[in-house]
């Protein structure tokens, strides 16, 4: 990649006083104009990424870059990065318009640009005509948008985002994850957003750093992330799975329910131990002579879009099936999956060698679709 | 059936209190109110008008001496006053009464109108226990404000409207009559009045201001010091900073009074040993107006440094940073978003605190009490505010009317800054601020 990336972190530590360090060794870089996502457990560490490249605190070890210089000690107000606060932090003695134009007047532009850049601003966040309201009189997606124009306004290279959605409603939080992915999209910068919620990552996101304890456990696209979890936590964390232990008797022929299958990952040790995933969607609900696993339902609940069902193969695992049919509680059914459909996740793997190994003998879910 | 019970029974009362009631069959209460009009006309009718009387006139018999000896007693024009304005709040609470009697004779009536019984005595009385009980418990209260605060406060305004002051109108030894607006004519037209009127409102709105203002800004340096981040034990500044708060304002004065005395005073001695010249702290107009405004920041500027300081703990924090990632520096965070937050916070104080030292006599009596002297006033020193003026004019002076004429002025001032604070104070509680 011949571009200097945006951000770049070098090993970097965060620790507060004598606590376990809240990050540890991380590294990574961001590119230009895309849309990333930190996504992690409260305390996983992806507020205090957020807010080491925003400058409120300075890494405890390891270097922080911004377009290939280093910026450890530039105090945040003299950083191009801007933040939408989760909390919205807009300044209540202020109307909408005073609020937005602040980093601007801080700046001492001139009051024509000031007004010009504002409305363009609030245009932007489709709320013009509101110039002269009180914050207290917005509803929350109102104050989120001035967030976003009090933000964009001052024209960031980097715009972080620390969970802004999460004070809205669903319906309103969907309605803003399009504009906000519209948004980042018209103006071609870099956005860092911060979420614990994994459907808003895989939604928004160009790329996601899932986060766990300090420490990244795996990057990559939204498709990458959910089709090849490198590991049980990522496995878990991002959308409903099936873990089940299973024996790799070779590559491409894994064991586990009591039966062999055909899947699509290689690179293993003969007879080596591993996780199989499933992903419960994957899985299809056909009368039990059909099934390659025979299951005995035991819960059954409506979630509306699909039945959530919870059978017992005869080993003993658990099986969580997403469907749009319908069994009994105590019914035995049959469930049917592609080789594609089974990913398998080697035991305590680093990412390196998960992406070299997918790299060698993975067949790419693209592939396979192909 | 013609329903015209309740207005039958209502004009009976009116007419005559309990009628209505007796109409209704209701004989023990009838019986009650219409002994208690028969009493009150029988006994009351004769002090009432002699009260009224009183009221009206304030007396017109002057008391005579032949020889020093009284042979006269007279009439005490102030204790007329007083008693006709007695009988007037006896009357407004038999007013009352008179209309509760109306208005119950209807309700009785009209319960019959509709077929229904008049609630007997006893749960007539029960159902007044249970809807008015809220009034049942205020009526002391109620009672007292009316004779110890209503009552002197009418007598306080009546005395503007009459001569009542020395050395020729002062009872018991010569009347005092209604003169209407002369008092307040006298205080504008005439000289030395009006001199000693408008020096020293003058100078009370400038002691009020500076004295508001100097303490505000001050207590929002030191809050703003104190909560700084980097300051170290701020538990122990703050409790050092609010001392002069916690020492009884009236010791401190005194203190003061001694520390600035021109002659004697450590602060003269200090000068003169570092070989400065003496300053007139209290002796001089000037200095004496600087020593009052430096005591008063002195002990004021603890109040607002403390109510800042919750001011500023309270503030998002978030706010700063939000601040700081639009390019804010500390200096621009603090006057761009620190001073306007504690601002809206602590206004309507300031208003209140500007009302408090526009009447703080305690400092200016305790301190310099109102001197040095000031030969163009009248019963007045340079430093005397409205109402410690009004102080001598009464107890030294006993110019009653003009003192009472100028303390309306400043309830009018200080009554005007309190509603405006109110309602601002309402305002802003549909803000959600802080």
């Amino acid at each position: 990649m011949a571009e200097v990336p945006i951000i770049r972190f070098e090993n970097v530590t965060k620790q507060f006083d004598d606590d376990e360090p809240i990050l540890k060794h991380v590294s990574f870089e961001l590119e230009r104009g895309k849309f990333y996502t930190l996504l992690g457990p409260s305390g996983c560490g992806k507020t205090t990424i957020l807010r080491l490249i925003a400058g409120f605190i300075q890494p405890t070890s390891g270097r922080i870059y911004f377009n290939g210089r280093l910026i450890n000690d530039v105090p945040a107000n003299k950083r191009q990065v801007n933040t939408v606060f989760q909390d919205y932090a807009l300044f209540p003695h202020l109307d909408v318009f005073e609020n937005v134009a602040f980093g601007l007047r801080v700046k001492k532009l001139p009051e024509a640009r000031v007004r010009d850049k504002v409305l363009e601003a609030l245009r932007f966040v489709n709320l013009q005509g509101f110039e002269r309201r009180k914050i207290h009189e917005m509803s929350g997606g109102q104050k989120q948008r001035v967030a976003i124009a009090r933000a964009i306004v001052n024209e960031p290279e980097v715009l972080l985002l620390d969970e802004p959605l999460s004070a809205l409603d669903l319906k309103l939080r969907t309605e803003m994850q399009y504009e906000l992915r519209e948004l980042q999209r018209r103006l071609g910068i870099t956005f860092v957003f911060v979420t614990h919620d994994q459907e808003e990552a895989l939604a928004m996101s160009d790329e996601i750093f899932v986060l766990n304890n300090g420490r990244i456990e795996q990057s990559g696209t939204p498709r990458d992330i959910y089709d090849e979890p490198i590991n049980r936590f990522v496995a878990d964390f991002i959308g409903e799975s099936n873990i089940v232990p299973g024996v790799m008797l070779e590559d491409y022929l894994v064991s586990f329910g009591g039966k062999t299958f055909r899947c699509v990952d290689g690179g293993f040790h003969r007879n080596e131990p591993v996780e199989v995933v499933i992903r419960p969607e994957d899985l299809e609900l056909v009368p039990p002579d059909r099934g390659l696993l025979t299951v005995t339902v035991e819960s059954l609940l409506f979630r509306g879009v699909h039945y959530e069902m919870i059978g017992r193969d005869e080993e003993g695992n658990r099986w969580l099936v997403h469907s749009t049919k319908k069994a009994q509680v105590g019914e035995t059914i049959g469930l049917d999956f592609e080789p594609e459909d089974i990913h398998i996740m080697r035991l305590g793997e680093s990412e390196e060698e998960f992406d070299r190994r997918i790299e060698a003998y993975g067949v790419s879910t693209d592939d396979a679709n192909a | 059936m013609i329903r015209s019970h309740a207005r039958m029974a209502a004009f009976l009362s009116t007419v005559w209190m309990g009628l209505g009631q007796l109409y209704n069959r209701q004989w023990l209460k009838g019986l009650f109110f219409f002994l208690f009009e028969l009493i009150l006309v029988i006994f009351a009718r004769e002090p009432f008008l002699r009260a009224m009387w009183g009221l009206w006139t304030l007396g017109e018999t002057p008391q005579k001496r032949v020889g020093g000896k009284i042979v006269v007693q007279g009439d005490h024009s102030i204790f007329l006053m007083i008693e006709g304005l007695i009988a007037l709040i006896l009357l407004l609470l038999v007013l009352i009464l008179y209309i509760q009697n109306i208005r119950d004779a209807y309700t009785d009536g009209r319960a019959r109108d509709l077929g229904e019984r008049p609630l007997s005595l006893f749960a007539a009385g029960r159902k007044l226990w249970e809807t008015g009980y809220a009034y049942i418990l205020l009526t002391p209260a109620f009672l007292f404000t009316l004779f110890l605060t209503v009552l002197p406060l009418l007598f306080g305004v009546l005395i503007a409207f009459t001569n009542y002051s020395g050395p020729y109108h002062l009872p018991p030894k010569s009347l005092v009559d209604w003169v209407g607006f002369k008092t307040f004519i006298d205080l504008f037209s005439l000289k030395t009045w009006s001199r000693t009127f408008w020096g020293i409102a003058g100078w009370n709105v400038i002691w009020a201001v500076l004295a508001t203002l100097s303490t505000y800004f001050a207590g929002l340096f030191y809050a703003v010091l104190i909560n700084a981040k980097r300051v170290k034990g701020k538990r122990i500044w703050r409790a050092i900073f609010i001392l002069p708060w916690a020492i009884p304002q009236f010791i401190a004065i005194l203190i003061f009074r001694n520390i600035l005395n021109g002659q004697f005073g450590p602060l003269n001695q200090l000068l003169v040993s570092i070989g400065l010249p003496r300053i007139p702290w209290l002796s001089d107009p000037f200095w004496a107006k600087v020593s009052i405004v430096g005591v008063n920041l002195w002990f004021g500027f603890p109040y607002w440094m403390a109510l800042m300081s919750g001011v500023l703990t309270s503030v998002d924090r978030e706010l700063y940073e939000a601040a700081e990632v639009d390019g804010a520096s500390p200096s621009q965070q603090f006057w761009r978003i620190t001073v306007p937050l504690v601002m809206l916070a602590t206004a309507p104080l300031m208003i209140m605190s500007f009302a408090f030292n526009f009447n703080n006599f305690n400092l200016i009596y305790l301190l310099t009490s109102g001197g040095p002297a000031n030969p163009s006033y009248a019963y007045a020193g340079s430093t005397d505010i409205l109402i410690s003026w009004i102080y001598k004019l009464t107890l030294e002076q006993s110019q009653f009317n003009m003192a009472s004429a100028v303390s309306i002025l400043i309830f009018i001032v200080v009554a005007t800054i309190s509603i405006i604070n109110f309602r601002r104070t309402r305002a802003f509680k549909e803000e959600d601020l802080v």
